[in-house]
């Protein structure tokens, strides 16, 4: 005997468990389908409505819902509402059982009882699918014209429905739609621009088209509205009707949109609405919301734009969250139009960021990030990393990205640019984007000598406070190390006052070291740290012996690894450095790289064969392998070669171009000849042609920022581009070159000219003095020898000589080692390095070179780079 | 804290009464207070309906919950403004149940009788 439907629910209440609850419902249910399949019609409207019940509690349902049709179908009302409601909640639209309600729906659209009328037209506004609506409309249609305002607003909202399921029905019942408001009753006016606005939405050139006109209408019952007195039955709160004041008003955004003539229509009624109405309650503030919305979206004149965005400057300082909530996410839509309004309230929107609530701050940040300018970037930076602190984990790497691109594009100076980057990956590293770290390392490389000290100072102290888990940040500071390693040797003292005390070189390993033995490190963390222990040795290559063997000791450990990764590095690496070996070439410092190119290239990968990516910098650990900077003095071969293999593109070199974009997308479409013209600091003429007038200056250009051409930048004089070009007509003469550091070379034909070797200076600055000899053993031959001579006529010692040299490609060259890499002072002994040439264009051209000389002397590095061109003709 | 929730591309309105909390979905383009004041709209009809109405009236009438609701609302959209109409349309649906049920008593009284399970 099945129970009645209160006693269902008082035994579920009862329960005490969930398994006990579960046992009701099955018992219950196994008895629902027992009357179902013996058919027991007297108890089926109890049944489903237990089955309701079950539903909601959220058990399976499904054997009920045949149950509803045939319910539906029985003429008794009682049974027909309970019918209704099981199919609007047991089924949905995807049910295919649905299909066989559209007989019933239609003959209950069709019974003389409006109130079944009214059942039929509600379950088809809320279950409607498309055929039904197609099967249907027509009737409903026929409502819409009923001579009672119940069904017609019934019919109104199921109209909405069948039209929303299928849109191309809409021209045939737009006319209909628009008598529905004059209407007296609110409730069908409320249907009807419910209605409206839906059409708009699914269909906008018909639905504009047709009920623009209208929009006098509107404004007219909005007016009616305001000055109706009061009226208890739709009153809420004092005012009259805000339900239909706020769809008025959407329906008028959404009409008013584009659309002058409208827009000015609408003016009156707008400022009205916003003068006049009550903000004290939800109601009023509601109605203020939507008419603001309206304001800044149509047409609307100045003072009324004015007005608007003081109503939502006072919403922010209302103390209700709700209100500030609406008035925030309005301002996000707002700022593009008026931001210097929005600036206004900069405070307020800051306090926001601080508040309990999530959603608020939320839309706090939305509009923050939206807010940032160049005046109030340093304010508005600082709160965001405020708030990266206390953000929930799965924002941050959002916000690191988004407060990249602040920084980017608002910076004042490089030193805050570091300085932010820095504490963001303070406090959020191991949630940054890969990008954010390859910026980071850019900038902090791209940034002046002061700066790079300050921030591998600050990097250090950073690594060393952090207990292991900020990924992101231990990448970059050991990076930084690698490759900034000897500043940290100084003690610093940067602008804002904040000095750093010169670290042990000891004391710099045993960091990295320490990092790489915590739990937390990861493989990737290890992999750079062995690179940075590579190039310490080169970094720290002045210091005592000992640092340098222990980094060696350190690398060498890593060639027992498990990890295949770490084992290949340490064992390339450790040839790399043994003593005497190229490592100084292969690890010297990186050229720079533009931040913008570097984030350009690695938008566009990588073109070229194999080449190393730019935007990949922080994260290779290739110490600049590809496109060693200088000779390489094991490598062999030519230096040229080297940047062949990146498909003699300069994407094979880690450096980019330092400044035009131009010159990038031509190199990286360039022919052999644009890459050596680069490494002289000229803009090649494009292949095409077209001829380009070298300017003098380019010396900063860099050419196609070629690496080389990065190392050469000093120099001032364009000079000759190669044959292989194509010979546009206003090709650079063949200028002499003009070494601005050098004396004028002496003379090499003529002067001395009889000698078998002919010997110039090639370079004499700050007491060092390099001399060449060329030596040739058959005159014919296209090869011969360049001696190089270093002379220090200083009263210090010159020490961790380093000498480079770059070639153009019709020269092929060989360095030997050195002799030695100390120069004593005083003239007490010479160095002399042997470079091996062969000019293919012998005859032709003359022998050429750029050099790039480091050394260190009583203590201070010195970098000089020059050109010598004082090669005798014929060699 | 604010009523308001952003889950998914939607937004998700709330209002408590007592122990009971009101949740209603809308879309992101909404005009969420107006919301609130629908959900109140609902909330004050259920008072008038059940007088006082308090949580074990909406438990154990939950299908009259159900047709008030699709009195107030369609498909989302809002029916009427009007208690008065919403609550009165409600109380003659309800008069025609109980007529209704008097009427079936009446005539299936003999069917009760004979089919006893």
């Amino acid at each position: 005997m099945s129970i009645k439907l209160r006693d269902l629910i008082r035994s579920v209440r009862s329960c005490k468990t969930a398994s006990e609850e579960r046992s009701v419902i099955s018992r219950e249910s196994a008895m629902i389908r027992t009357a179902i399949r013996e058919e027991q019609e007297q108890f089926r409207h109890r049944n489903v409505a237990k089955l309701l019940f079950m539903h909601m509690l959220g058990y399976a349902t499904h054997f009920g819902q045949l149950e509803c049709l045939k319910l539906i179908a029985s003429p008794h009302f009682p049974e027909k509402r309970i019918g209704y409601l099981g199919l609007m909640l047991l089924l949905s639209e995807e049910a295919d059982v649905l299909m066989l309600a559209t007989n019933s729906l239609k003959n209950d659209l069709n019974h003389s009882n409006q109130f079944i009328v009214g059942l039929a037209l509600c379950t088809i506004g809320n279950l409607a699918t498309p055929d039904m609506s197609r099967d249907l409309a027509t009737e409903v249609d026929k409502h819409l014209r009923s001579g009672s305002p119940y069904i017609r607003k019934k019919a109104a909202l199921a109209m909405a429905r069948c039209l929303t399921k299928c849109p191309d029905m809409v021209e045939d019942f737009v006319e209909r739609i628009v008598s529905l408001l004059k209407d007296r009753s609110h409730g069908v006016l409320i249907t009807a621009v419910q209605l409206m606005s839906c059409v708009c939405e699914i269909e906008p050139e018909v639905g504009k088209g047709s009920f623009v006109r209208l929009v006098p209408s509107l404004v007219r019952l909005l007016r009616n509205l305001l000055s109706m007195g009061y009226s208890p039955e739709h009153d809420v709160s004092g005012i009259s009707d805000p339900f239909l004041q706020v769809h008025l008003l959407r329906l008028m955004t959404v009409l008013g949109e584009g659309n002058e003539e409208a827009s000015e229509q609408m003016n009156d009624i707008l400022a009205q609405v916003a003068t006049n109405t009550e903000t004290a309650k939800n109601a009023g503030n509601a109605i203020l919301y939507e008419c603001v919305q309206c304001i800044m979206t149509v047409e609307s004149e100045e003072g009324l734009r004015v007005l608007a965005i003081n109503i939502l400057g006072r919403f922010l300082l209302n103390r209700d969250n709700n209100i500030r909530y609406v008035a925030l996410n309005t301002l996000g839509k707002v700022v593009l139009q008026d931001s210097a309004a929005v600036q206004r309230h900069r405070n307020t929107i800051v306090d926001c960021l601080k508040d309990p609530d999530v959603s608020i701050r939320t839309r706090a940040l939305d509009l923050i990030f939206k807010l940032v300018n160049l005046d109030n970037v340093e304010g508005l930076t600082a709160e965001l990393l405020n708030y990266l602190v206390v953000c929930q984990s799965e924002n941050k790497s959002d916000i690191c990205t988004r407060t990249l691109g602040v920084v980017d594009k608002f910076s004042p100076n490089e030193r805050w640019r570091v300085d932010t980057l820095i504490t963001l990956l303070t406090i959020a590293g191991k949630d940054c984007d890969d990008r954010v770290l390859s910026a980071s390392s850019t900038y902090i490389a791209s940034s002046k000598d002061g700066v790079k000290a300050y921030a591998v100072h600050k990097l250090v102290k950073a690594m060393r406070d952090d207990d292991g888990t900020q990924e992101g940040l231990l990448i970059v500071a050991i990076w930084c190390i690698g490759e900034f390693g000897d500043m940290l040797l100084n003690p610093h003292t940067s602008e804002n006052g904040v000095s750093y005390q010169a670290l042990e070189p000891l004391n710099v390993i045993s960091e990295v070291e320490g990092v790489t033995k915590q739990v937390t490190c990861t493989n990737a963390i290890r992999q750079r740290a062995l690179t940075c222990f590579a190039k310490l040795t080169v970094r720290f290559a002045h210091c005592d012996a000992g640092v340098v063997q222990k980094l060696r000791v350190l690398v060498n450990k890593f060639k027992a690894s498990i990890n295949l990764e770490l084992q290949i590095r340490a064992c390339e690496y450790s040839n790399l450095i043994v003593e005497g070996g190229s490592g100084k070439g292969s690890l010297a410092r990186m050229p720079v790289v533009d931040p913008k190119v570097a984030g350009k290239k690695s938008l566009r990968g990588s073109m070229s064969s194999g080449g190393i990516d730019a935007g990949a910098i922080a994260n290779s650990s290739i110490p600049g392998g590809g496109g060693a900077v200088g000779g390489g003095q094991d490598v062999g071969g030519d230096l040229l070669d080297l940047l062949d293999l990146g498909g003699g593109t300069p994407a094979a070199a880690p450096a980019a171009a330092p400044t035009t974009n131009q010159s990038a997308i031509q190199t990286a479409q360039s022919t052999d000849a644009d890459l050596l013209s680069d490494i002289f600091a000229a803009p090649m003429p494009t292949p095409s042609g077209a001829p380009t007038v070298v300017p003098p200056a380019m010396g900063g250009g860099g050419g196609g920022g070629d690496l080389l051409g990065d190392m050469f930048r000093g120099t001032p004089a364009p000079l000759a581009p190669v044959a292989q070009a194509p010979a546009p007509a206003a090709m650079p003469p063949q200028p002499p070159v003009v070494d601005m550091f050098a004396p004028q070379p002496v003379a090499p034909a003529g002067n001395g000219g009889t000698t078998a070797n002919p010997t110039f200076t090639a370079f004499s600055k700050d007491n060092l003095t390099i001399e060449f000899e060329t030596r040739k053993e058959d005159l014919s031959s296209q090869s011969c020898e360049v001696v190089a001579t270093f002379k220090n006529s200083g009263f210090a010692d010159m020490t961790g000589m380093n000498f480079q040299v770059a070639v153009p490609k019709y020269i092929t060259m060989e360095m030997l080692p050195p002799s030695g890499t100390t120069v004593p002072c005083n003239g007490g002994g010479n160095v002399s390095q042997v470079v091996k040439v062969t000019n293919t264009q012998m005859g032709t051209k003359k022998l050429m070179m750029k050099l790039k000389i480091s050394y260190t002397c009583a203590g201070a590095k010195v970098e000089e780079m020059a050109t010598a061109s004082g090669f005798p003709v014929g060699y | 804290m604010c009523a308001f929730i952003e889950w998914k591309d939607k937004k998700i309105v709330y209002k408590r009464y007592a122990s009971l909390f009101f949740v209603a979905c809308v879309n992101s383009d909404d005009n969420e207070l107006i919301t609130l004041e629908k959900i109140h709209l609902f909330v004050e009809i259920l008072d008038r309906y059940f007088g006082n109405v308090c949580e074990l009236d909406i438990i154990f009438n939950f299908h009259r919950a159900y047709h008030i609701l699709d009195e107030l609302m369609i498909g989302g959209y809002l029916q009427d403004t009007s208690k008065k109409e919403v609550l009165k349309s409600c109380s003659t649906m309800d008069d025609m149940m109980d007529d209704e049920k008097e009427i079936g008593a009446g005539g299936n009284g003999s069917r009760r009788n004979s089919s006893k399970k």
